[in-house]
């Protein structure tokens, strides 16, 4: 009891603190000041309508090389944490018949949205890691309804590689070309399509199609470690 | 003001006294699964309504176009497919984890079931 209300006294304090600290922020103003620059520059200097993206992928895309590399060490964490020589599905209740019809109807179009999503993150809102995690949630789905179920590993990891390895060659692609690691080659020196269609953006469809095969391949591979338990042989 | 607008209009009207229906259902109803029968049903009735609702609504504004009436039809088939198969697993989840009916209810066929199916097990 003494321990929760000191608690809760603490969280006041720290509430306070912090709301005291914000009430000298003025809100509905306009305060950009490097925003209004990628609001005025970035369709030509990306190709790209989705701001967002385009300053995630091209204006500061070292960030989200380092997102990439969280996920694939938070994926190797678990499966160095949870590993066992022999691992096998321990569920014991199949899905009902309602359960596994409509996932198997279901799990074609989940993957065909997330397509959808990285796709086209650099005109609607989205991109690759929103796309990785629906087409990892189809095979959770897949997971849940089949007692039997696993995903492919020999080419589920190799994938996983392949993509996380194409992101950084494209990035090196434009160290050559333009002089800087993740320069944009394909918009700043071709100029391929024209902005807002599907054809433009310069590499950040590119990019997004690595990251969304990369994030959601981890993520399945995460679902994977987890939900198996070890058989003593 | 035309007709695709008032129609829109209209339907998203149900579709929001169907969601409040459905709220009801769950403050009312006296075990899981009423309150699953009450709330799942007239909340897909209600999502339905204000979904198509608000594409056609769209199709009659000025700022509106066909696309919007794209998008909510497939998110509306999308939900239309998902949320019964959602109820269904969870009800089933509740029964098998031993959630009792509601006192009043009289027949329990599946328990029924289960019992035959198990005894028919042990023989075998």
């Amino acid at each position: 009891m003494m321990k929760r209300l000191l608690a809760i006294g603490l969280i006041l304090v720290i509430g306070y603190w912090l709301a005291n600290g914000l009430a000298g922020v003025p809100f509905g103003e306009d305060r950009m000041l490097v925003g209004q620059y990628y609001l005025d520059n970035v369709k030509q200097q990306t190709g790209a309508i989705n701001a967002v993206t385009a300053v995630v992928v091209n204006y500061r895309g070292f960030d989200t090389l380092g997102e990439v590399t969280v996920l694939f060490i938070a994926s190797t964490g678990v499966g160095a944490l949870l590993w066992r020589r022999k691992k096998e599905r321990t569920a014991e209740v199949e899905g009902s018949v309602v359960l596994t019809t409509g996932t198997k109807l279901l799990v074609p179009f989940v993957i065909l949205f997330g397509s959808y999503i990285f796709i086209h993150g650099h005109l609607t809102p989205g991109g690759g890691f929103p796309g990785g995690a629906t087409i990892a949630t189809a095979f959770l789905l897949l997971y849940m309804a089949f007692t039997a179920y696993e995903i492919p590993h020999k080419g589920f990891e190799k994938t996983e590689g392949v993509a996380g390895m194409s992101y950084v060659l494209v990035g090196l692609i434009g160290l050559a070309i333009g002089g800087y690691f993740l320069f944009d080659w394909i918009w700043q020196t071709w100029k391929i399509g024209t902005v807002g269609e599907l054809l433009s953006g310069g590499f950040i469809p590119v990019i997004y199609m690595l990251i969304g095969i990369k994030v959601g391949t981890e993520l399945s591979g995460i679902i994977d470690n987890m939900i198996k338990e070890g058989v003593s042989e | 003001m035309n007709a695709f607008a008032i129609t829109g209009e209209i339907l998203v009207l149900i579709g929001t006294f169907f969601y409040m229906l459905s709220a009801l259902g769950l403050i009312r109803m006296p075990d899981v699964y009423n309150r699953m029968q009450t709330s799942t049903k007239s909340a897909t009735l209600g999502s339905l309504g204000v979904m198509i609702g608000v594409g056609i609504w769209a199709l009659g504004t000025d700022f509106g176009s066909v696309a919007w009436f794209t998008k909510t039809l497939v998110i509306a088939i999308f939900l239309l497919l998902t949320n019964p198969i959602s109820a269904h697993a969870l009800i089933r989840a509740a029964y098998r984890n031993g959630i009792p009916l509601w006192e009043g209810s009289v027949v329990d066929r599946y328990r029924e079931h289960m019992e035959a199916k198990k005894e028919e097990g042990d023989e075998e």
